[in-house]
């Protein structure tokens, strides 16, 4: 029995020498040539742009928004809507593991070597990524608590309401802490027989002796962690599950490749939108802000 | 008919090409001649320790620009870029927090060329990070992971967190306020691992916050560890798209 890695191999029809180049000059040459614009265009940036240099490291002033490198603010914008542990560490593993898995799930030669191999190849990737893109900014938006500016300005400005402002009726839904804030957790205990169940939602206990410093281990603080950890993991786990569910309906899936392609784009979608937003739309206290509005101070 | 029997007239170019080629020296280095038939072509490459990373043939689609858009290659260049301007700025730069700030403002206001060097570190580096994702892309959306290629792919994805790696450790070393508190923030978030967490910040800085351990730890891990480390993760790579019978190509 060979694996399937080593069929793929024997099977290979025999190379056609009529439909290969020699690598010198054809390739040496375009790799010469790429890598010579590259040369001329980092020089040409650089003599244009210099590096950023800020005064020197200081302990004791703390700048205001403080950010990560660029490639990693995709991680801190997680941060602000999830439990840290998550946001800093344990998503990006299962990430990364996930993407290098893809390999191994998707085992199948076929649609190897050509852009965008399948039928549906170009469909599932603009829909994963437009739609991964857009969820992912509007989720943004509600988290920021833009919706009720927005809303309030709207009202507002309209004349209808001058005094108007976000019913308290709905402030379960001014953004994701809404789920902990918003709802009047104390008044929801119920009876089951005897026993009155919840009563304190925010320190359920666990019955885990106290061996950790964690308290929500001890006791658990359920509204907490319903909107820190619960709704955004069922997020992360289910739009994904939804976008096949729904390309399935469409019948834009044929095969794990067609998976594959409309969930990795999404994940571009998600990467590109998240970077770019904890780039240039965080500014003081990680506010959502237009890049032209976003200060550092020092503080 | 003499003619015909008499040596072609020897032109001066002539001459200068068997001055330059066809002396003892010349050959002693280059064994093959000018690559200016298929034979020499070929042997030029397959005789060359940094052209052999190639074979001497390659499919007629491989060298069209869209299948690959060289980003790849790129990404390497730029790895070789960046490790010339590193050891340049090796020359100018003491990792200890009283010298490294003002070795940089040292370096450019006084170096001939020290600005444009340092520009030229970071933008490459930058550059390194979008080649590689671009890469990533397009080694997924043409199908290229497929068996018999799985796994250098997963080598790919180490190359991927090793390149980001190198250039957040190297983010800290000019000790500014933009270096210190994004090295702050990014280990904060690595402190926050359910498991291990306290213990890899404290692995990673040598201490509880960033300070001088942080920077010698950093620059050591930013010189010659990481570097080491992800040259041979680069050396696998190469080696298996070879040997996994080069790009891949439909079947």
């Amino acid at each position: 029995m060979v694996s399937r890695a080593a069929a793929a191999i024997r099977t290979r029809p025999r190379r056609e020498r009529e439909a290969e180049v020699l690598v010198w000059p054809d390739l040496v040459f375009i790799e010469f040539i790429s890598a010579l614009i590259f040369s001329i265009a980092l020089m040409v940036l650089s003599a244009m742009v210099n590096a950023p240099l800020l005064n020197r490291a200081d302990p004791d002033t703390t700048p205001n928004p403080s950010k990560a490198p660029w490639y990693f603010l995709n991680l801190q914008e997680l941060l602000l809507h999830m439990e840290p542990a998550w946001a800093g560490v344990i998503v990006p593993t299962i990430a990364l593991v996930l993407l290098a898995a893809i390999p191994y799930w998707d085992r199948d030669t076929e649609g190897q070597g050509v852009w965008f191999g399948t039928k549906f190849a170009g469909r599932l990737t603009v829909f994963g990524f437009t739609a991964a893109t857009l969820v992912t900014s509007l989720l943004i938006i509600w988290d920021g608590s833009l919706h009720v500016v927005w809303t309030e300005n709207v009202i507002r400005g309209l004349g209808l309401n001058s005094d108007f402002s976000w019913p308290g009726g709905l402030d379960w839904f001014r953004n994701l802490r809404g789920f902990d804030t918003g709802i009047p957790w104390e008044s929801l205990g119920f009876t089951i027989g005897g026993f009155t169940m919840f009563e304190d939602w925010r320190a359920i206990p666990l019955g885990i002796p106290g061996t950790t410093t964690d308290p929500w281990l001890l006791n658990l603080n359920f509204p907490s962690f319903l909107s820190q950890q619960i709704i955004p993991v069922a997020t992360m786990v289910g739009l994904p599950v939804l976008f096949v569910v729904f390309c399935k309906g469409l019948g834009w899936i044929h095969s794990r490749r067609d998976i594959a392609l409309l969930i990795f784009s999404a994940f571009i979608g998600v990467y590109l939108t998240t970077t770019i937003v904890g780039t240039a739309f965080r500014g003081q206290g990680q506010d959502l802000k237009p890049p032209w509005d976003i200060v550092v101070l020092e503080e | 008919m003499a003619n015909l029997e008499r040596a072609p007239r020897r032109s001066f170019n002539d001459l200068i090409y068997d001055l330059i080629f066809k002396n003892y020296v010349w050959q002693s280095i280059f064994r093959t001649g000018y690559p200016n038939t298929p034979r020499n072509q070929m042997l030029a490459v397959a005789t060359n320790v940094f052209l052999h990373l190639h074979p001497t043939r390659i499919h007629r689609t491989h060298v069209k620009i869209t299948h690959t858009y060289c980003l790849g290659g790129l990404s390497f260049f730029m790895f070789l870029g960046l490790t010339v301007t590193g050891v340049l700025l090796m020359f100018y730069y003491v990792p200890s927090i009283e010298r490294a700030y003002q070795d940089i403002q040292e370096l450019e206001a006084n170096v001939r060329f020290g600005q444009l060097l340092r520009n030229m570190h970071r933008w490459m580096a930058h550059a390194m990070i979008i080649l590689v994702l671009l890469h990533m892309m397009r080694v997924f959306y043409t199908g290229a992971y497929k068996p018999p290629r799985e796994f250098n792919w997963v080598v790919g994805v180490v190359l991927f967190i090793l390149t980001l790696l190198l250039s957040f450790t190297g983010y800290l070393l000019p000790w500014d306020q933009l270096a210190f508190w994004a090295i702050t923030v990014g280990t904060t978030m690595v402190g926050s691992a359910p498991v291990l967490g306290d213990e890899s910040k404290f692995l990673l800085l040598g201490g509880f916050s960033v300070g001088p351990n942080a920077l010698i730890r950093f620059y050591t891990l930013h010189v010659i560890g990481l570097p080491l480390v992800i040259s041979i993760f680069m050396a696998v790579h190469f080696w298996r798209v070879r040997r996994d019978g080069g790009l891949a190509r439909p079947l």
